[in-house]
């Protein structure tokens, strides 16, 4: 027995003049013509046969069906019928253990601080921040920033704001940098120059209207040098 | 003898109209048809190539930006998590990297980026976890005593 939604209203089976006493069984009888033509055989109305359970309908009890509590009734030894909101829509979450976490953890934070320290590993890529954009670098390579940089040609610089450093084996992600005394990253400055005239211009049409106007920005190109880390993880 | 009007045979003469409609061809060079070589089409062609040009740069930007996002969603698929729960994730464990990055290490460094989605998955399940809290059941509003003290 589930309280199921609000059935439709079934009529009490007590007596006929139960809700509607003006309602009588046995059809509609109407004076008038029929008293002309003689009376007919009332017409059957298909009664439903079988066993029908007619009852009151019962409130519905918000969350579902419970059983009556049986002893104390302590939340995580309570049985709960599986509705669409007796548990979380998302699937059951079980992290492992945090000793053996922190175990592991420390474990490998020790291999790769010796890989570090003796060098194990290949050529290393770090994702940079600079000049407001992000820039993923290798040693050895170019890149062209579209402002003003106030350094010479010829300038080594260092470039602070590292937020990711990786080699073939391990990756060090930062959160959101990485430490000063972890990674070094050298660049030199090669030129300065300007982009090449970027033409900007707006048109509206049967209002002659029209304005051209030339843009050049200032560029810098630099050539990252080196990317070392030092094994000071912990 | 100071002659205060010009005679009639001097008139002021453009000299330089070729390199003045030059200056508009070399533009339209690359173009299809007659408005590669005539004037009067290439003024039309070229105008809007440079309105063209302009409008684009601005939308270039979010092209981009969408062309990333399809990338990381793509790729974190593979790793069987979903783009915003990845992204969402990945801020909330404080790593700030933007989406041009995380599309390139997607490409170029696939073993970075399966660390990546590894660490957004276990910060989302330590989310659900947060979000359980400790199984409780909360206490009640209308049933809590009131002190007017």
């Amino acid at each position: 027995m589930a309280a199921a939604p609000f059935p439709a209203p079934s009529p009490p089976s007590t007596s006929a003049s139960g809700s509607r006493p003006w309602r009588r069984r046995g059809g509609r009888r109407r004076p008038g013509f029929g008293s002309l033509f003689g009376t007919a055989a009332p017409r059957a109305r298909p009664r439903s046969t079988g066993n029908v359970q007619r009852r009151l309908p019962r409130p519905a009890r918000p969350g579902g069906f419970q059983p009556p509590p049986a002893e104390s009734p302590v939340p995580s030894q309570r049985l709960v019928a599986k509705t669409s909101l007796s548990s979380p829509p998302w699937p059951e979450v079980k992290l492992p253990d945090p000793l053996e976490e922190a175990k592991y953890h420390a474990e490998v934070v020790q291999k790769v601080n010796e890989m570090i320290a003796t060098g194990q590993y290949g050529r290393l890529f770090a994702v940079v921040h600079f000049a407001s954009k992000q820039w993923k670098v290798t040693s050895e390579d170019l890149i062209m920033m579209d402002n003003v940089l106030e350094a010479e040609c010829g300038d080594r610089i260092r470039m602070e704001k590292v937020l990711l450093v990786g080699a073939d084996d391990f990756t060090l992600i930062g959160r959101p940098l990485l430490g000063k005394d972890l990674v070094r990253v050298e660049a030199t400055v090669i030129e300065k120059t300007e982009s090449w005239p970027k033409i900007n211009m707006r048109f509206w049409k049967r209002h002659n209207y029209q304005r051209k106007k030339i843009i050049r920005n200032p560029q810098a190109v630099l050539r990252i040098n080196t990317i070392d880390i030092f094994p000071s993880l912990s | 003898m100071v002659l205060l009007s010009a005679p009639r045979w001097l008139r002021n003469r453009l000299t330089d109209r070729f390199w003045r409609v030059q200056e508009v061809l070399k533009y339209a060079r690359h173009f299809r048809g007659r408005k590669n070589r005539c004037y009067k089409l290439a003024v039309r062609s070229v105008r809007r190539a440079f309105v063209k040009s302009t409008k684009a740069r601005r939308e270039k930007k979010r092209f981009l930006r969408a062309l990333w996002i399809t990338r990381i969603e793509a790729a974190s698929l593979e790793h069987g998590l979903k783009y915003p729960a990845f992204i969402s994730n990945l801020l909330k464990s404080q790593v700030e990297l933007n989406r041009k990055m995380i599309a390139d290490l997607a490409i170029y460094e696939p073993k970075t980026f399966k660390s990546l989605a590894a660490l957004a998955q276990r910060r989302r399940q330590e989310g659900f976890l947060a979000a359980l809290g400790d199984g409780k059941e909360p206490e009640g509003i209308f049933s809590r005593i009131v002190h007017h003290y």
